[in-house]
């Protein structure tokens, strides 16, 4: 499945004015295609991500899922945690999608332990979220949002969180699994390391308004491990992106951009959900 | 892949340095009991039956009451009118907090009526209630259901609005109605919210329950305390108090019972009051 985003805006209405969050965004995502997204803090890439899974609308623009869709969801997302449920146990965390969309409690189940084996968590089957690490609690994440079948995985820094060491390592299992069935992914990031293992092609984006710069290709060889980032190819292409961004970076931190604040962000895609009253 | 189990909380007598920690509690719980008892039987003694009843007379009491019968109808009705009131209060304060949630702007714009409601002193309705109600069972339990609706309420209300609003995201993405998202996800979360609205609103409950039958009954522990304030009858006042207390230990017991097994998934029990 395609994705194309087509003259994307979005404006935030605010009590000192409306602040431009997006300025026109196009970007094609191709087919089974792993894309980051990189840019300063606060130029607009959840609200990016919030508009392609369908949770806010732009106020310009359109995103497209172009292509013959072979699964049951068309989006998945991961966030920044985890956000699991608490009240329920690591098995029925994961199904939340077949399980919410109204699959027969039998057929998910299977699916739930074919993706639990997956992120190599099957143990934990039966433990309560507060029982794992960090680390556990976005692989359970990331086999909820596989356990949902989508075409497209949205992922908004999802090791953003993660201590050092463990990041490393949930990157490297991310490129196992997606190597096994590749699917279009959208990767939201703001590290450049983490965007050049992990992606074909990177969006560098420029600070608020949010457009897209430039649109790099990783050439760096497939399987990638942790190896491969002292690969020439790597370091090449992540001075390429750091030249890109550095200008963008300073000047998001000069300016200190209010639509930076998350708050704001999340009472937006409130009022969004809900329509007036 | 290592990684190891984030600890579960560790009981105080696992970690090896109170080994009779719980036969030591236990035994000074019992010693505070005796020493409550023997400054009470003194002060008694000091001062008299007719300013301080003894807990021998108390217990006397209690059974003669028992015997007659007269003491299971008084916590009879008293419990009645607290549970009606509690059942019909509580269920429309537990409801309203999820109805409101599918409009924030409708709960924001409510929001100065609903503090000003929570600011009036319920207690001082007594009398305007047995005005439109009368004496009898029913303006008990609105007495009742108006506090434990707007206590009920509060907490369900800081319940639902402190769901994450992530997990909301991913259910609707999966494709969740709304119906389903709030069984699964914010009836979860408010659930321990509601928990503590319960506990304060149980004993409150049954307060409100004997408060209304001091200003006017025929019936209830409430009457029975007024009663024997009336005939300046020391023993009876005490009695009442120490029924309408037991009777509140009884209901919170079972109350425990129920948050034990509907919250198991909290790894501490924390109180969440608004």
């Amino acid at each position: 499945m395609r994705v194309v985003i087509h003259g994307l805006t979005k404006e935030y209405v605010t009590g000192k004015g409306n602040i431009r969050a997006l300025g026109g965004v196009n970007l094609e995502v191709r087919d089974r295609e792993f894309f980051g997204v990189i840019g300063p803090t606060g130029c607009g890439k959840t609200t990016l991500l919030n508009i392609v899974a369908g949770l806010q609308k732009p106020t310009n623009g359109s995103v497209e899922f172009v292509g013959e869709k072979r699964t049951q969801a068309m989006v998945s997302m991961v966030f920044q945690d985890a956000a699991l449920m608490p009240w329920r146990t690591v098995d029925r965390n994961v199904p939340l999608g077949p399980e919410f969309r109204g699959d027969a409690k039998p057929m998910y189940q299977r699916v739930t332990q074919f993706f639990l084996e997956m992120v190599r968590l099957l143990d934990f089957s039966s433990a309560h979220p507060n029982e794992l690490s960090g680390g556990m609690k976005q692989k359970v994440a990331l086999a909820r949002a596989l356990a949902n079948d989508p075409e497209v995985i949205l992922m908004d820094e999802p090791f953003a969180n993660l201590d050092a060491q463990t990041r490393l390592l949930l990157r490297e299992e991310l490129l196992r699994i997606w190597e096994r069935d590749k699917k279009t992914v959208i990767l939201v990031t703001h590290n450049i390391e983490e965007a050049v293992m992990l992606c074909d092609r990177i969006a560098v984006m420029s600070a608020a308004p949010g457009v897209v710069k430039n649109v790099i290709t990783v050439d760096v060889r497939r399987p990638r491990t942790l190896k491969s980032m002292s690969d020439p190819d790597f370091v090449r292409c992540l001075e390429k992106i750091w030249d890109l961004l550095r200008y963008e970076v300073d000047k998001a931190m000069r300016e200190n951009h209010p639509s930076a604040d998350p708050t704001l962000q999340e009472k937006q895609s409130r009022r969004n959900y809900f329509g007036w009253w | 892949m290592n990684e190891a189990v984030t600890a579960r909380p560790i009981k105080i007598s696992e970690r090896g340095w109170g080994g009779g920690s719980r036969r030591k509690v236990t035994l000074g719980r019992i010693l505070f009991g005796i020493g409550c008892l023997a400054i009470w039987q003194w002060a008694h003694a000091r001062l008299g039956t007719e300013w301080i009843a003894g807990p021998a007379e108390i217990l006397g009491r209690a059974a003669e009451l028992a015997r007659t019968g007269e003491l299971w109808v008084h916590v009879w009705v008293t419990f009645g009118e607290a549970l009606l009131g509690f059942l019909i209060g509580g269920s429309a304060g537990v409801l309203l907090p999820f109805l409101l949630r599918l409009s924030p702007r409708l709960t924001r714009a409510l929001d100065p009526y609903l503090a000003a409601a929570m600011g009036v002193p319920k207690l001082s309705l007594a009398p305007l209630l047995i005005l439109w109600f009368g004496i009898g069972l029913m303006s008990k339990v609105v007495f009742v259901g108006a506090l434990v609706f707007f206590l009920l309420f509060f907490n369900g209300l800081a319940g639902v609005q402190s769901v994450d609003s992530r997990l909301v995201s991913m259910a609707r993405v999966a494709g969740g109605r709304e119906w389903v998202i709030t069984r699964e996800i914010v009836w979860h979360t408010a659930l321990p919210f509601i928990f503590a609205g319960l506990k304060v609103a149980l004993p409150r409950a049954i307060s409100a329950a004997v408060v209304g039958e001091f200003i006017a009954a025929e019936a209830g522990l409430g009457y029975y305390i007024n009663n024997a304030r009336s005939m300046a009858d020391t023993v009876g006042i005490f009695t009442g108090v120490v029924l309408v207390t037991a009777l509140v230990i009884v209901v919170n017991g079972a109350l425990e019972l129920v948050q034990a097994r509907s919250l198991a998934w909290r790894p501490v029990d924390r109180d969440m009051v608004v």
